[in-house]
């Protein structure tokens, strides 16, 4: 038998100008040989016909450029969410739109628990349910013996039941902010923010940590991708210990693993020449399947939690300008440092004026250390406007825009944040793309749920969950939005000489779809049904 | 309270925080204090101090620990309080731009901690400039709001800075370094006169008897109703049907019911330039005589 293999493919989609489509891709080990017809690969001698993924679509395998790890392993927890969602395993999971869907379905599940573990739940989102506030008293009537507690899907805030108040010792004689009161003086059960969350996660076992980093979590994560199409993610904001690379390295390292892991070191917790040394090290380290060595920066907070900075005039409804993470001073140091380093950054902009001070911190950079192919990466790019896609363009700096965010929050950013004419040009994928700029666009999992195709029918339509259309003007073409998830994502990580199209030389990573994404509008691209993926010339069907 | 007394020092990107940091750590203390820092590079102890060290954490022979928060704070102060190291008391360096009452809340919240208070330090010869900076000012305004005490560096306290700081907080202002470093080192659970030390240059104590029944709610008006200069103030004072454990600290108020049956009491201490044992015994008298009417009334 050949080691070269000839998949068949109902039509091949390459995002490769020189030859759009094809039906046949011949592989040798883990590199595509030939693109084309059935005789592609004739040159190269025999081959063994693969006609496993003769009914279907293939593309190249999605890019995630801005996804986090603990997307996989929150599905220990149970799903709480206003919008329906898949886990996994493929178990669909129904959307609650109200909060007797909520108490109902995690009534349900309590009674497949063992008596003595906790119930937690993830993903409630108040800012969907029109009735009353998630409060103990709802929970109670699920339990009254087991301690419960229920993420809120910013990981902010949550919601406990009477037991777990009396397990942390909260009563009407606490005092911490944050542990929420009724008119009565009793706590609600709502508790906002990390500190007056943490005596609860502490003796509910809820860690963070476990839920990226361990091998479940990572494994979790990779079904997550291949369900997607993904076979090739992001963890932006990691923190990557040494134990943490020898598991990573590890797992990534088995041929069957189905994606290739790009980390992004969290830039924090340490002077920046410390960080850049530590991700110069973590560099040394990539393999195939782990990429590592870039950095990941925060500066702002996000938009509907009124904690991004924004630009003149602000938020609408009159609320403060949003909080820095890092100072300007200090983001100016992070990237000059890192510049100086050679490293590779991404950069966390969800506000205008973050974005402002951030691409100006660059250029600052590049006027000491002068570096064109750096390719740092603005991470959210959500009130960006021409003006500053340009500056971007003349600085080869990429965007990965947040294209999630128009259907999921584009009416409450109308309504409630920035209000409706700069809502109308958010996320505005289409003047990055006429200003030149590198583009990506991205989920941000868990925040939003991973799949590159929805993502790209965000770009594409621009509705909002009311039907909206929000900002005609901004909207992109299938094609557009296809190289945005392919080789515009590999480009923002430096990996488009390996993967983002199907061409010869490059990492053999397919998407498996049943239909074909460029026909019609691409007003069906988020029902298209993925199939699983090629991940370095192994099939993995889901 | 078994907890474990959690202080953190707060201020803006180069105010000072690591200088005051490197000072408590060469401070003979006699207790083992855990330092969390952001920035493990900036800390300077002599090598003689040193007991060993390593990427994270190094540990001295005055019993101080310091170590890296590393990027997830609450994750560290989860590791020590399950960890062996059964620390005295606990500081923790807050970020150039963090909020220091976002962090110093979990003490509130968790029963494992005591609040300690939070310090901010302040440089006094940029603060002003920094207060109306365009992108940080408010979040600069808010660390000084939240503070329990606030250490001006760098420069001598003048009365136009005393001022601009006296608009944003109510809290004590200290001066110097050691004073600073007497105050976050001050005994957190002092029990009795008799084991009061002499006073001390830069604090001074006060203690009452609590020989009459509160209503709780009428003690916490008392309590916020204390004369200035008192930074911390603990003990117990019995209520209608049960103890209550009382915990200020700065601008925060603790009254508790406490489970067992223990002698009453008050201590207070202060700065003692500014806390008067005189204006509390009056304060406290008073409290007394209206411990049992309603707040309401009063």
């Amino acid at each position: 038998m050949s080691d070269i293999i000839l998949f068949e493919a109902k039509k091949v989609i390459t995002m490769d100008p020189n030859r759009p489509t094809a039906t046949h891709i011949a592989v040798k080990g883990d590199r595509i040989l030939a693109v084309g017809g059935a005789d592609c690969a004739d040159q190269w001698g025999d081959v063994t016909n693969d006609l496993s993924l003769s009914d279907f679509i293939l593309t190249p395998g999605f890019v995630e450029g801005h996804a986090h790890m603990m997307a996989g392993a929150i599905w220990d927890f149970a799903y709480a969410g206003y919008h329906d969602r898949i886990d996994p395993d493929g178990k669909l999971w129904s959307g609650k739109g109200d909060l007797n869907s909520v108490i109902g379905d995690l009534s349900e599940y309590e009674k497949t628990l063992p008596e003595d573990q906790p119930l937690v739940g993830w993903g409630l989102d108040p800012i969907f349910l029109q009735d009353e506030r998630l409060s103990r008293k709802h929970l109670d009537q699920i339990s009254e013996t087991r301690p419960i507690a229920v993420l809120f899907s910013n990981f902010h805030l949550m919601c406990v039941n009477s037991k777990t108040l009396e397990v942390v010792g909260y009563s009407n004689e606490t005092n911490a902010e944050g542990v929420i009161k009724d008119d009565a003086g009793h706590p609600t059960g709502e508790l906002q923010e990390m500190a007056a969350m943490f005596p609860v996660m502490r003796r509910l076992g809820i860690d963070f940590r476990s839920l990226s980093q361990t091998e479940p979590a990572i494994r979790s994560y990779a079904k997550v991708c291949q369900r997607a199409g993904v076979t090739t993610v992001t963890d932006l904001f990691s923190t990557l210990t040494d134990d943490d690379v020898t598991t990573l390295t590890r797992i990534t390292g088995e041929a069957q693993f189905p994606v290739r892991i790009v980390p992004a070191l969290a830039a924090v917790g340490a002077a920046p020449p410390e960080i850049a040394q530590f991700a110069l090290k973590l560099r040394s380290m990539s393999t195939d399947k782990l990429r590592l060595g870039a950095v990941k920066l925060m500066t702002d907070g996000s938009i509907q939690g009124w904690t991004a900075r924004v630009k003149w005039p602000g938020y609408v409804g009159g609320q403060p300008n949003g909080l820095w993470n890092t100072p300007p001073e200090l983001i100016y140091e992070l990237v000059e440092e890192m510049q100086r380093a050679g490293i590779q950054m991404h950069i966390h902009v969800n506000g205008d004026e973050a974005s402002d001070v951030s691409i100006g911190a660059i250029e600052a950079a590049s006027r000491k250390h002068p570096w064109t192919e750096a390719r740092h990466v603005l991470q959210h790019c959500q009130m960006m406007g021409v003006d500053q896609f340009k500056r971007c363009a003349n600085m080869g700096i990429c965007t990965n825009i947040f294209a999630n965010h128009i259907w999921y929050f584009g009416d409450q950013h109308a309504a409630l944040t920035i209000g409706n004419d700069r809502a109308e040009r958010m996320d505005a994928v289409r003047a990055a793309l006429d200003a030149g700029v590198n583009v990506a666009i991205h989920s941000d999992a868990p925040v939003t749920p991973m799949g590159p195709l929805f993502t790209a029918w965000c770009a594409v339509t621009r509705q909002t969950m009311s039907g909206r259309v929000l900002g005609a003007e901004q909207c992109i073409s299938v094609e557009e939005a296809l190289h945005a998830i392919t080789l515009g994502a590999a480009y923002t990580l430096k990996l488009d000489h390996d993967i983002g199209s199907i061409e010869a030389g490059k990492i053999a990573d397919f998407a498996i779809l049943a239909q074909d994404p460029t026909e019609g509008d691409g007003s069906a691209l988020k029902d298209i049904d993925v199939k699983g993926t090629v991940s370095s010339g192994v099939v993995h069907l889901t | 309270m078994t907890g474990i007394p959690l202080t953190v020092i707060g201020g803006y990107l180069g105010a000072g925080k690591t200088t005051l940091i490197n000072q408590i750590l060469r401070e003979p203390q006699g207790k083992r204090y855990l330092v969390m820092v952001n920035d493990f590079g900036a800390i300077n102890v002599d090598a003689s101090l040193l007991v060993s060290a390593d990427e994270d954490t190094i540990q001295l022979s005055n019993g101080c620990v310091c170590c890296t928060m590393g990027a997830d704070l609450f994750l560290a102060i989860g590791d020590v309080l399950d960890g062996d190291m059964r620390p005295d008391h606990i500081v923790i360096e807050a970020s150039g731009i963090a909020d220091p009452a976002k962090i110093a809340n979990v003490a509130v919240a968790e029963p494992d901690l005591v609040y300690q208070g939070i310090i901010t330090v302040v440089d006094g010869a940029n603060i002003l400039d920094q207060l109306v900076d365009h992108f940080v000012g408010n979040q600069v305004r808010d660390q000084i709001r939240v503070a329990d005490l606030i250490y001006v560096s760098k420069t001598e306290l003048n009365d136009h800075l005393s001022m601009q700081l006296a608009t944003i907080s109510k809290a004590p202002i200290l001066k110097s370094d050691a004073a600073t470093i007497e105050m976050l080192l001050s005994p957190s659970t002092p029990k009795a006169p008799d084991q009061i030390a002499a006073p001390h240059a830069a604090y001074t104590k006060w203690f009452a008897e609590a020989d009459v029944e509160f209503n709780r709610n009428t003690l916490i008006y008392a309590l916020q109703d204390r004369p200035k200069g008192v930074f911390r103030m603990k003990g117990f004072v019995r209520a209608e049907t049960r103890m209550l454990s009382v915990h200020v600290v700065g601008a925060h108020i603790d009254v508790t019911t406490f489970p067992n049956d223990v002698e009453t009491g008050l201590v207070a201490i202060g700065l003692a330039s500014e806390m008067n044992a005189q204006d509390l015994d009056a304060w406290w008298a008073k409290a007394k005589e209206n411990a049992r009417t309603p707040y309401s009334m009063l």
